[in-house]
Formats: C-alpha cells, sequence, structure tokens
C-alpha cells in the first residue's frame, strides 16, 4: 500500500502544519499543573513514611497550604547574576509576570512567580522584607482550576525573607524553602535566594 | 525589554544543574533532557514543556472542537508524562510515547465531547461550525475543520500523525499499538475521504 499521497492531500498537510499560536501563560500552567503533580507525589511518600494521613497547616478555613513551587523569569540584561538554571525561551514572560521590565531600567531585578496552594482558600499575600512586610502589597491570584495560587514579584538579586498569609490570618511560612531564623515580627518565615547573592 | 527571556523553574529543594541546556532543537539534545527530565531534573522537563508543546497543541486541536478541551488534553498529557517518566525505556524513541499520551488523553477528551453535543441545545453552536470567513483561505481551512472531524477518531489520529506530525509508521504503531498494515488503511481510507470531500468543494 502506498503513502496515498498526491496534490490533494499535500495541500491539506501544508495547511494543517503550521503550528498554533501558543499563549505563554498556558505553558506556565502546564508547570504549575506539574508542579502540583510533583508535590502530591511528595506528599504521598511523606505520609508513607509516617503511616498516617499528612498533617496539614489548619486555621482560616484553609485545608491545605502546600508550596508547590517557584518560577522565575530572568531578564538576561541582568548581566551581573549567573543564570544557570535558564533552559527555556519564554518570550513573553513580561506577560506571565504581569510586569512591565522597562520600568527598571536602572536596576537589575529578577521577576520571580511564588505558587502556593490553598485550594479552600479566600485570599493568600506574600508578604517579606520586599514590600515591608505589608500584605496588601503582593495579593496573589487563584487558579480556579488547580487551586493553586499565584503572583509574580520583581525582586533585586540576594538573600530575602518571606511567608505566605492565608485568608487574612493565618500566617505561614513556605514549607518547601529554608525557614528563617530572622522572620520578621517572630513569625515564621523562608529564605529565597534571587540570583547569586 | 531588552532580548528574549528566560524561564526557568525554580525550587529551593531542587539540586542545581551544573550547567544548562542548550534550546532543545536537535533530537540529540532533546535525548538529552528526556534523560535529565527522568533523573528529576524539572529544568529539563520546562525545556521539554516548552520544546513540544506547541506540536502537541496542534494535534490536540485537529482532534478536538475546541482550543479550550486542546489545552486542558495537552495540560493533562504533560502530566501524565511527568508522572510516567520514572517507568520510560529510554531504549523507545521519545516521541512515540509522548504521542501515545497525547492520543489516548484526546481519545477520551472527545468521547466526553461527543457525550456533550448529544446535550447540545438550539441556540449552542459548537466553535468548529461557529466560524465565518469570506476568505478562501479561511473557508478552505474550515472545510478541512469539517472533513477532519467527519473522519472517525482513528482515521483522523492516523491521517494526523502520519501527514502533519511526519511520524513513520513503525512510530505510529509504538504511539497506538495498532499493526502498521492496520494504520496504513486507516491513513488510506482518511486520505480518501478527505480527497472526496474536499474536491467537491474545490469544485463549487
Amino acid at each position: 500500500m502506498t503513502d496515498d499521497r498526491d496534490a490533494m492531500i499535500d495541500r491539506i498537510a501544508r495547511t494543517l502544519r503550521p503550528l498554533p499560536p501558543v499563549d505563554d501563560s498556558a505553558k506556565a500552567r502546564v508547570l504549575v499543573a506539574v508542579a502540583a503533580e510533583r508535590e502530591r507525589a511528595r506528599e504521598e511518600v511523606r505520609r508513607g513514611r509516617r503511616g498516617g494521613r499528612p498533617r496539614w497547616i489548619a486555621g482560616a478555613g484553609v485545608a491545605a497550604a502546600v508550596m508547590v513551587g517557584a518560577f522565575l523569569l530572568r531578564e538576561p540584561r541582568a548581566t551581573g547574576v549567573a543564570a544557570p538554571l535558564a533552559v527555556t525561551s519564554a518570550p513573553a514572560s513580561a506577560q506571565l509576570a504581569g510586569h512591565d521590565a522597562a520600568s527598571d531600567a536602572d536596576d537589575v531585578r529578577e521577576s520571580v512567580q511564588l505558587v502556593f496552594r490553598a485550594p479552600t482558600a479566600s485570599s493568600v499575600r506574600v508578604v517579606g522584607d520586599f514590600n515591608e512586610w505589608d500584605k496588601e502589597r503582593a495579593p496573589m491570584t487563584r487558579d480556579a482550576a488547580s487551586g493553586l495560587w499565584s503572583v509574580t514579584l520583581s525582586l533585586r538579586p540576594g538573600r530575602h525573607v518571606y511567608a505566605f498569609v492565608v485568608d487574612d490570618t493565618l500566617w505561614t511560612r513556605d514549607p518547601r524553602a529554608t525557614a528563617a531564623p530572622d522572620a520578621d515580627f517572630g513569625r515564621p518565615g523562608s529564605v529565597l535566594l534571587v540570583g547569586r547573592p | 525589554m531588552t532580548g528574549p527571556h528566560r524561564l526557568r523553574l525554580l525550587s529551593s529543594s531542587d539540586p542545581v544543574a551544573p550547567t544548562s541546556p542548550a534550546e532543545p532543537s536537535t533530537s540529540a539534545t532533546r535525548s538529552v533532557l528526556v534523560h535529565a527530565a527522568r533523573g528529576g531534573d524539572v529544568r529539563a522537563f520546562a525545556a521539554l514543556v516548552d520544546a513540544y508543546y506547541a506540536r502537541c497543541l496542534r494535534f490536540a486541536l485537529h482532534m478536538l472542537s475546541s482550543r479550550s478541551d486542546a489545552e486542558e488534553a495537552v495540560q493533562d498529557t504533560f502530566v501524565r508524562v511527568y508522572r510516567a517518566l520514572p517507568k520510560y525505556e529510554e531504549r523507545e524513541a521519545f516521541e512515540p510515547w509522548l504521542f501515545r499520551i497525547l492520543a489516548n488523553r484526546c481519545r477520551s477528551a472527545g468521547a466526553r465531547e461527543r457525550r456533550h453535543a448529544e446535550l447540545v441545545e438550539y441556540g449552542d453552536v459548537p466553535e468548529r461550525q461557529s466560524a465565518s470567513g469570506h476568505d478562501d483561505a479561511i473557508a478552505w481551512r474550515e472545510e478541512i475543520g469539517n472533513a477532519l472531524a467527519a473522519l472517525p477518531d482513528e482515521q483522523r489520529e492516523a491521517f494526523l500523525m502520519r501527514h502533519v506530525e511526519d511520524l513513520s509508521y513503525e512510530d505510529m504503531s509504538a504511539a497506538t499499538g495498532a499493526g502498521v498494515s492496520a494504520l496504513k488503511m486507516r491513513v488510506k481510507r482518511a486520505c480518501d475521504a478527505l480527497r472526496v470531500r474536499l474536491t467537491e468543494v474545490d469544485r463549487d
């Protein structure tokens, strides 16, 4: 049997072959979903080790609050900062980041997207030394399908301490990051290293 | 904006790779990425998503009616790929393996779509039929879309894998589990049906 090609089939194939436009936020959603899957698998392992149900962070109607990953979008002009992890192009990263890179023309900054899982929360905010621990300045946005909250911050390279505030009342550190011994206000916090300090 | 952005997947608990993978444009590079991703390197996995997302979306868009369904199918495919990577045998080609998962996911979504279509009430117009165009090229694409949609799933899938994704029949066999002879028959029947339908359109 031949491959059955002729001018008509070639014409159909040519029409169908162009790749569709891809929304970079769709790719980002894939990575968030994969990060959630990774966290779910790790939680299963932890649960297996403990031989019981996971001990969720409780409070203010939050059933689960688990940091699942962070995406870091890097401006290549930040030449003073090494980029050992950069692997894929993200031409529309500014759109993903919701951040106008041009506004930081005189400042070396990196866009860091934090993702936090809290399916039943009404609000999640990021507080840290980069926003004077003001919970009004970095509200996270919820993805309805996955229950993941995300926000993109424009941060200077270096060491930062941060935490999540869930439903305005529950202050929790990022359980996946190193605990900060010097968290402000005496509350729990995590360490975020941006670039190479 | 001064140049292309770089995306990296950061997790505080993940080991830092000593070097960054290059742009995954060659099959050799992709093999390296697959190997690294299989070993747990999330940055390599992100690069694979970047490399294959558009192709997967193209296939899903041609298999399903709506973009949202197609994007959901592709997202779910990559989650399943991530979950199944530890069991992936590297002697097996990655692309057919990826397309096997994607095709399965599209078949499931297609079955749901058909059930939903039976419930579409008067006044609801499926997306595929709602587009209108005065331009010949748009009209031609619409006709191809309608002709593809009229094919049985197996024939549409085989046609797309062979003539759009350029998979070999051996890779298609690995992706679908069907024999090469059966796949050639599916492609032939798909071509025959498309040819008849679209030749008629051409005459109009």
